[in-house]
């Protein structure tokens, strides 16, 4: 029994060898909020930019100096996330975490070059990475995009990242972008990663267009932050191929079940005077259905069923929707023909242009084989998509008019 | 076994027979009690008028009742008349006492003993009367719904107060004599046809077996009955309300009271009893319920918040949510010493605040609270000895300590907490779910009696349902099957 005793106590000893293995204090740590990757002067090194948080600014504890700069910007050249972490050591204090990075900012100009998918496998192999963390193309190279971005309001780093994340991101203007999603859709070798499109430098010629028909840099806008996040960037196989602008990534998010969208606002043709337009709240509640009949020979039928709901909230017109039946029949036929006809054109794009499609349809075939090697040989990128026979249609289920049902009479107001 | 040996020891002691002669009774008294130094030793001698005898009466006078004995004993043998002493003499309650060892003992407990000459029998009246206060609101498990009444110091006051709660002729008052030199009369409650036989048996055999001079008063006893003296946690409950026992009494639970305690034991004990406050039962379903959420998570609270603080901001920095990181980390950026021995600070001036909270005179009282809020907590923030969040922490787990009612509990969850920090601070939230597994494994394997700790929750047994939360009352129909009572049903359904 004794003997147990010390043996036992003896054991318990030695794990206290262990002493605190990995701690560290918080003030030992310097919390990067935002990454950014060039490419390098080097073939296949890259440029890695970290932006680091002051935690004293903004943090109304003990209020800290608040003259210091909320963050710094370090750029030091390396082969991988990790690795650069050690060498930005050499002239940042303390201990560099990625563990709150928010974002991953790519300059397009990498991710229109193969080396991208090299530098984005480091990400997936570290624990320090959330695969969460979204990533965004910039336009710019990201040092200049992170030090141009200037937010007025969020003085804060991180926490700007977040609201400005989120929001674009329920307002389906931009996608949900996450790691997560880049390796599986790469992986799976089929469909396109659409990833956020962001900019800080504002285009001269601003083309005219529609609310959303924009990427970014071109929309016309005075005051507040140069940083415009609209758009999204279309990866094939891990490699950039082109942008689509915020109308195409609305449809795009409509289309794909596996992304989320909030309340959409959205402006359509007024079906009976053509000068103006009808703004609404696009909502959907359901799921798309996708049905998907497979033939070994002959294309693929795709049937596309995409229920919504309409808030409609402003009708400069002043046409009466709202109590005649004709005009709201007219109305639901000419947003969903508006719909569908953008949503034709994307899906025509994406079959003759790019070859795959941004939808994560592909998720809807796989049923229909028995073995991974059917579903390979089958070759949705190359033989099914491209030749697919795809019809889309939007189906409009409610249609709300807001609190007031009818406008002003003009004519009586003007008298 | 041995009836022989134990005479004989019996005759060595005080066991002598009293003499006829009164000459020689009054010496030996003299002698046993120290009469000639002994100044509140009182003796009285007269001639009683029914027998023409010489009568001796012997009492200790600060413990009787001087009225009593004048008008019950000292005047009727003076002026009445009458065949003996037992019908001379008017008071209630008159005994016989044939050894020196009864004469002690009564004498001890506050009665006039009588010694006639010519006769080798002593008469016993009952004329005590121990100082002691009155029945008072109870102080440390105040509720605001129930009755206040608490169990004060005197024996007969306590019975009388569970009595007055549930008339049952099979509540049984059970009276064993514990001490050596000092004989101490503890008092077992239970109701006969409910209370299992062989906790019932259990608990008479520790009592009996109790081997020490004197056991002044129940806590004293409840640390010589306990299984486990180095238990981190306590196996019998301590309650000074007398509502509360009587309700332990119904279910089938023992009940020891004794003298000179305001509060009673109630045996054998669960966890469920340190975790529930009798007001729960007297609040409606709903509020009762809500206060056992609340009080549990006071119970989570103060075992974990420090511990999971220093686990997480040492080792998953990662888990805070970014705002409250960076506050952290500024707040923190001037403080001079590692986080868990900033939480360990905190917690031990919390808990001298605490100590001398209780030990402080009444009127020096407030000192404790300026000095506790603002030197503890303000100005050592502006010092920057401490960060501020280590206060909100520190206060929240110190404030949600004395959710813990029971004071027994209250030390063990305290010293718990303790545990979880230096685990916590060990290797993390790893070493902490570590830490609190082998914990609850512990506390698993207690018994109290033997009674699972955890029961009737875990093993399951019949019970009213009163673990975690509690039925409404009519839904009640079963006892606590882990007490085992010969009568499990508690109400007729129908």
């Amino acid at each position: 029994m004794r003997k147990l005793k010390y043996s036992l106590l003896l054991s318990l000893i030695t794990l206290l060898l262990t002493g605190c293995y990995d701690k560290t204090e918080l003030e030992q740590q310097a919390y990067v909020v935002a990454i950014g990757v060039d490419k390098g002067e080097k073939e296949n090194t890259y440029d890695l930019t970290y932006q680091i948080a002051n935690p004293e600014v903004g943090s109304s504890i003990t209020g800290g100096s608040s003259d210091e700069a909320p963050f710094e910007l370090v750029t030091v050249q390396g082969i991988d996330f990790m690795t650069a972490t050690a060498t930005a050591n050499s002239f940042v204090a303390k201990n560099i975490t990625l563990d709150h990075t928010k974002v991953l900012f790519v300059s397009e100009e990498l991710a229109r070059s193969e080396s991208f998918l090299r530098g984005m496998q480091g990400a997936s192999r570290t624990s320090e990475i959330r695969r969460q963390v979204n990533i965004v193309v910039t336009k710019e190279d990201t040092r200049t995009f992170i030090e141009t971005n200037q937010p007025q309001l969020e003085t804060r780093p991180h926490k700007y990242y977040q609201l400005m994340l989120g929001r674009s991101t329920e307002t389906g203007i931009v996608p949900q972008s996450t790691i997560h999603r880049f390796f599986q859709l790469t992986e799976g070798d089929a469909d396109l990663f659409l990833a956020m499109y962001a900019t800080t430098q504002g285009e001269d010629d601003k083309t005219e267009g529609n609310v959303d028909e924009y990427i970014a840099g071109q929309i016309p806008k005075e005051g507040g932050n140069p940083t415009q996040f609209m758009g999204a960037a279309v990866f094939k196989e891990g490699k950039m191929i082109d942008i689509l602008n915020g109308e195409e990534t609305r449809i795009a998010l409509i289309l794909d079940n596996t992304l989320d969208m909030k309340d959409l606002l959205v402006t359509f043709q007024d079906p009976i005077n053509k000068e103006y337009q009808v703004a609404g709240d696009l909502s959907k509640k359901d799921e798309t259905k996708v049905e998907v009949d497979y033939k070994k020979e002959g294309p693929t039928k795709i049937d596309v069923t995409v229920p919504f709901q309409l808030e409609v909230l402003a009708v400069p017109s002043l046409i009466d929707y709202t109590n005649h039946k004709k005009h709201r029949e007219k109305l639901k036929e000419s947003v969903e023909g508006e719909l569908q006809e953008t949503a034709d054109a994307l899906v025509k794009k994406a079959q003759e242009e790019y070859g795959s499609d941004p939808f994560y349809w592909s998720i809807y075939i796989r049923s229909q084989f028995k073995t991974i090697e059917e579903y390979e040989q089958a070759d949705w990128n190359k033989k099914i998509w491209p030749n697919a026979d795809v019809t889309i249609n939007f189906d409009m289920n409610r249609i709300e008019f807001g609190k007031m049902l009818k406008d002003s009479d003009l004519e009586e107001v003007w008298d | 076994m041995f009836p022989f040996v134990k005479k004989k020891d019996k005759q060595q002691s005080n066991y002598k027979p009293i003499n006829k002669k009164l000459a020689t009774n009054d010496k030996y008294i003299g002698q046993l009690f120290s009469a000639k130094i002994n100044s509140d030793f009182a003796v009285r001698e007269i001639v009683a008028r029914y027998s023409e005898e010489k009568v001796a009466i012997y009492y200790y006078a600060t413990i009787v009742n001087g009225d009593k004995l004048y008008k019950g004993i000292i005047r009727p043998l003076l002026e009445n008349v009458g065949k003996d002493l037992k019908e001379v003499v008017t008071l209630e309650s008159i005994n016989e006492v044939n050894t020196f060892e009864d004469v002690v003992e009564h004498i001890n407990s506050g009665k006039a003993i009588i010694f006639e000459n010519g006769n080798d029998t002593a008469y016993s009246v009952d004329i005590a009367q121990f100082q002691e206060r009155g029945i008072e609101k109870s102080e440390n498990e105040s509720i605001i719904k129930g009755p206040k009444e608490a169990f004060t110091e005197s024996l007969n006051t306590n019975i009388s107060l569970i009595r007055k709660r549930f008339h049952d002729k099979q509540l049984i008052n059970e009276t064993h004599k514990i001490g050596e030199r000092s004989k101490m009369e503890v008092n077992m409650l239970y109701v006969g046809d409910l209370v299992n036989g062989e906790i019932l048996k259990n608990v008479k055999d520790r009592i009996k077996n109790i081997t020490a001079d004197n056991v002044r008063n129940i806590e004293i006893l409840e640390q010589h009955i306990e299984e486990r003296p180095y238990s981190i946690v306590p196996s019998i409950l301590y309650t000074e309300r007398p509502d509360n026992a009587a309700s332990y009494i119904e279910e089938g639970y023992i009940v020891l009271l004794m003298d000179n305690s305001p509060a009673c034991l109630v045996v054998p004990i669960t966890f469920w009893a340190f975790f529930h406050s009798p007001e729960d039962r007297y609040l409606r379903f709903l509020f009762g319920n809500f206060t056992r959420i609340i009080r549990f998570i006071a119970f989570f609270i103060t075992v974990f918040v420090s511990s999971i603080y220093v686990g997480i901001s040492t080792f998953h920095s990662q888990m805070i949510p970014p705002d409250l990181l960076l506050a952290i980390t500024s707040a923190r950026e001037r403080v001079p010493f590692p986080l868990i021995l900033e939480v360990l600070l905190m917690e031990v001036a919390f808990e001298l605040i605490r100590e001398a909270g209780i030990r402080i005179p009444n009127p020096l009282g407030p000192t404790i609270g300026i000095v506790g809020a603002l030197i503890l907590g303000q100005a050592a923030v502006e010092a920057n000895v401490i960060s501020p969040i280590i206060v909100l922490v520190v206060a929240l787990s110190g404030l949600t300590s004395f959710a813990v009612v029971d004071v027994s509990m209250n030390y063990s969850i305290r010293i718990s907490r303790f545990i979880f920090i230096f685990a916590a601070g060990w290797f993390g939230m790893f070493s902490l779910t570590g830490a609190f597994l082998l914990w609850m494994m512990y506390l698993a394997s207690l018994k109290s009696f033997g009674v699972p700790f955890f029961s009737p929750l875990s093993p399951g047994y019949k019970s009213p349902g009163n673990n975690l939360f509690r039925k409404i009352v009519k839904k009640e129909i079963w006892r606590s099957g882990n007490v085992q009572p010969k009568d499990i049903k508690k109400k007729q359904t129908n």
